[in-house]
C-alpha cells in the first residue's frame, strides 16, 4: 500500500514538472520516462525474475523497429495506425523472446554470467545486423517516423506539441508501472520471488520453471518493445544503437543505481542518471562518465539493493506480504481452496 | 503391484559407476532407510527417481506407470516429493508464503495451520525461512513436501546438522507422516541411532548397489555389513546410539 502511495506521489511530481520546467526539458524528460519503462521491464526480468540480461535493448530496439515499419506504412501502405504500430511492437518483442528463452532456459538452462554473456552476445549480433540491414535503413536507421497518432471516437490527433506527448507517455507508464506492481505483489510475484532464490525446489514442488521464465522474459520483452516504439516516435528516427551493446549496459547501471528489486527506484534511477548526464556533462564534459562509474560502484559494493531502493525500503517497509497468513493461533481453520497459479 | 519400482537402474559418470544395477520394490505406505557411506550412490539415486537424471539403463516405475525420463515437475505433479540434503527453501520469503507456494500445486484443499502446528512454526509462520535456525530450516522443508500432497516422500539426510533432541522429533514427525497420512517414505541418512528410531527396513548401500537389506537388529548383527561395509570393530556406528539418551 506504502508502496503505491510513493507511486502515486512520485508521478504527481513528474506530472507538475512541465509547470516549472521549460519546453526543452519536458521534451528531455518525456524521453527519460521512455528510458524509465525501460529500466522497470529490466527490473522486472533481473529483479524480480532473477534472469540478468544483459541485452535488454535488443527489445526496446526490436519494438522500435517495427514501430517503424508500420506507422510509415512500410508493412502496408493503409496499414500505419500507431495503435497496431504499439501493439505490433510488444507482440514482436515478446515472441522473440519467447524464441531466444525457450533456448536459453530449455533443459537445465543457462543461469549467472553465462546468461549475461549470452543475451549481450546476441544484442551485438543484432545491432551488426541492423546496421547492414539495407531494406530498414542499414546503419542510419530510418528516418521520418510519425508521431503517435491518437485516434478515438473518429477524431485523430498527432502528438507533435511538447507538453500533450509528456502526458499521454507519462500516463502510459504510470499505467504500466502500477499494472506490473500490482502483478508482483500477487501470487505471480511469490513464484518470481521462490525461482530466483531456488529453481530447483521451485521444479519439484511440480512447477515448470521454463514456463515461469518464459513468461516473465516475454512480459519484460513486451514492457521494453513499448517503450522502444514511444521512443522512436519522439526522436523520428531508429537506428542500430537502439538495440545493442551500449544501451543495454546503460539500462543495466541505471537499474542498479537506482535497485533492481523496486520497480519504482529502477524507473528513477534511469530518469536520475538521465537528468545527472545532461547537468554533469556540460560541468564535466566526457569526465562525467566517471562520476556515473563511481556511483554505480558504490552502489554494488556498498548499496547493493540500489542507491533509491535502500531508503525507499525504509520508508515503505523491508518485506511486502503477498499472501496474509492464516487468523489465530491454536484454532486451526477449516482447509481452504486455493486460487489456481499462472502455471498451471 | 509395487507402489515404487526401480529396476536395474544403473548411472555412470565418466568411468565411475555411481548406481549399479539397482533394483528395489517399495510397498505402498511403506517406510524404508536407506544408508550408506558418502559417494556410494544415494544422492545420484534420489535424481534417478526424480527426474533430475536419466538412467543409462533400468526403469522407474511409480504407481504401474514408467516415469524413466520425465522432467522433475512432471515426476512432482505425480506426487513426488523431495527433500534435499541441504535445506531447499525460499529464504526470501515467509514461512508460511513457502507453504503457499507448496500447496498451489496440491489438488486437495489443506488446512496450513494444521501444517504449521505439526511441524512447529506456528509461531515462525510471518518469519523470513532465510532467517530460521538449521533445524527449523529442515522442518519446513518437510512441511513443503507435505502441502505439496505427495504420495512418496524422499527424504534426503533430513536430520544433518540437528540436535539430538530435534533429531528425535524429526524422527516422530516422520513416523506420524508415514503412519497417520499414509505417506510412502524412503529416507537416506547418515545418523544410525535415528535410522533405529524410526524402526524400519533398512538397505545398506554401497558402491551403487545393495549390499543388504533387513530389519535394524538383522543389519546390525550382519558379519558381512560389519566386516565389509563398517569395518571389522564391534564398536560399529550401528552400536551406538545417542538417540535414547
Amino acid at each position: 500500500m506504502r508502496n503505491s502511495i510513493i507511486g502515486i506521489i512520485v508521478f504527481s511530481v513528474l506530472a507538475v514538472c512541465p509547470l516549472f520546467v521549460g519546453s526543452y526539458w519536458t521534451g528531455q524528460l518525456t524521453n527519460y520516462l521512455v528510458y524509465g519503462l525501460l529500466a522497470i521491464s529490466l527490473s522486472l526480468v533481473w529483479g524480480y525474475g532473477g534472469i540478468l540480461c544483459f541485452g535488454q535493448a535488443m527489445f526496446f530496439g526490436i519494438g522500435g523497429y517495427v514501430m517503424a515499419v508500420f506507422t510509415k506504412g512500410m508493412i502496408y501502405p493503409d496499414l500505419t495506425s500507431s495503435y497496431i504500430g504499439l501493439i505490433a511492437a510488444m507482440a514482436a518483442s515478446s515472441l522473440f523472446a519467447v524464441a531466444l528463452g525457450y533456448f536459453l532456459f530449455a533443459g537445465r538452462g543457462i543461469s549467472g554470467a553465462y546468461l549475461a554473456i549470452i543475451t549481450l552476445a546476441i544484442a551485438l549480433v543484432l545491432e551488426r545486423l541492423m546496421s547492414n540491414w539495407y531494406a530498414l535503413g542499414g546503419y542510419n536507421g530510418l528516418l521520418n517516423i510519425p508521431p503517435i497518432k491518437l485516434v478515438l471516437f473518429g477524431l485523430s490527433y498527432e502528438l507533435w506539441d511538447i507538453v500533450p506527448t509528456f502526458y499521454i507517455i507519462l500516463g502510459l507508464v504510470a499505467v504500466i508501472y502500477f499494472a506490473v506492481t500490482f502483478l508482483v505483489s500477487t501470487p505471480y510475484g511469490l513464484l518470481l520471488t521462490a525461482i530466483r532464490t531456488h529453481p530447483d525446489r521451485l521444479s519439484f514442488l511440480g512447477y515448470s520453471v521454463l514456463n515461469i521464465r518464459l513468461s516473465v522474459f516475454a512480459l519484460s520483452a513486451a514492457i521494453a518493445g513499448l517503450a522502444g516504439a514511444l521512443f522512436v516516435t519522439l526522436d523520428g528516427f531508429a537506428s542500430p544503437t537502439l538495440i545493442g551493446f551500449t544501451l543495454s549496459t546503460e539500462a543495466l547501471i541505471w537499474v542498479a543505481i537506482g535497485g533492481k528489486e523496486m520497480l519504482l527506484a529502477a524507473f528513477l534511477g534511469a530518469i536520475f542518471t538521465r537528468v545527472a548526464e545532461s547537468w554533469l556533462s556540460e560541468i564535466f564534459g566526457d569526465y562525467w562518465i566517471l562520476i556515473l562509474g563511481i556511483a554505480f560502484m558504490i552502489s554494488v559494493v556498498l548499496l547493493p539493493k540500489g542507491l533509491l531502493a535502500t531508503p525507499f525500503e525504509k520508508l515503505i517497509g523491508k518485506k511486502r506480504r503477498a499472501i496474509p497468513p492464516p487468523p489465530a493461533e491454536g484454532d486451526p481453520s477449516p482447509a481452504r481452496p486455493l486460487p489456481p497459479t499462472p502455471d498451471q | 503391484m509395487s507402489f515404487l519400482s526401480l529396476n536395474s537402474l544403473s548411472k555412470s559418470f565418466g568411468g565411475l559407476k555411481a548406481v549399479d544395477n539397482f533394483s528395489l520394490e517399495l510397498a505402498e505406505g511403506s517406510l524404508n532407510a536407506l544408508v550408506g557411506p558418502n559417494g556410494c550412490g544415494k544422492s545420484t539415486l534420489f535424481n534417478l527417481i526424480t527426474g533430475s537424471l536419466t538412467p543409462d539403463n533400468g526403469s522407474v516405475v511409480f504407481k504401474g506407470d514408467n516415469i524413466t525420463g520425465l522432467s522433475p515437475h512432471q515426476i512432482a505433479r505425480l506426487g513426488v516429493g523431495r527433500k534435499f540434503q541441504v535445506p531447499a527453501i525460499f529464504e526470501e520469503l515467509s514461512v508460511f508464503e513457502n507453504l503457499i507456494i507448496a500447496a498451489r500445486k496440491n489438488r486437495q484443499s489443506i488446512s496450513l495451520p494444521a501444517l504449521l502446528n505439526q511441524i512447529k512454526l506456528w509461531r515462525e509462520q510471518n518469519q523470513l525461512a532465510g532467517e530460521l535456525a538449521h533445524g527449523q530450516k529442515q522442518w519446513l522443508e518437510i512441511g513443503i513436501l507435505l502441502a505439496q500432497g505427495p504420495s512418496l516422500i524422499l527424504l534426503d539426510e533430513p536430520t544433518a546438522g540437528m540436535t539430538a533432541s530435534e533429531t528425535r522429533e524429526t524422527a516422530n514427525l516422520i513416523s506420524m507422516i508415514n503412519r497417520d497420512q499414509k505417506i510412502t517414505v524412503l529416507v537416506i541418512e547418515h545418523d544410525i541411532a535415528f535410522i533405529e528410531y524410526l524402526d524400519c527396513p533398512l538397505h545398506v548401500m554401497s558402491k551403487g548397489q545393495i549390499l543388504k537389506s533387513g530389519s535394524f537388529s538383522e543389519i546390525r548383527n550382519d558379519d558381512e555389513v560389519k566386516e565389509l561395509y563398517f569395518g571389522r570393530s564391534q564398536e560399529t556406528p550401528l552400536m551406538g546410539s545417542d538417540i535414547h539418551a
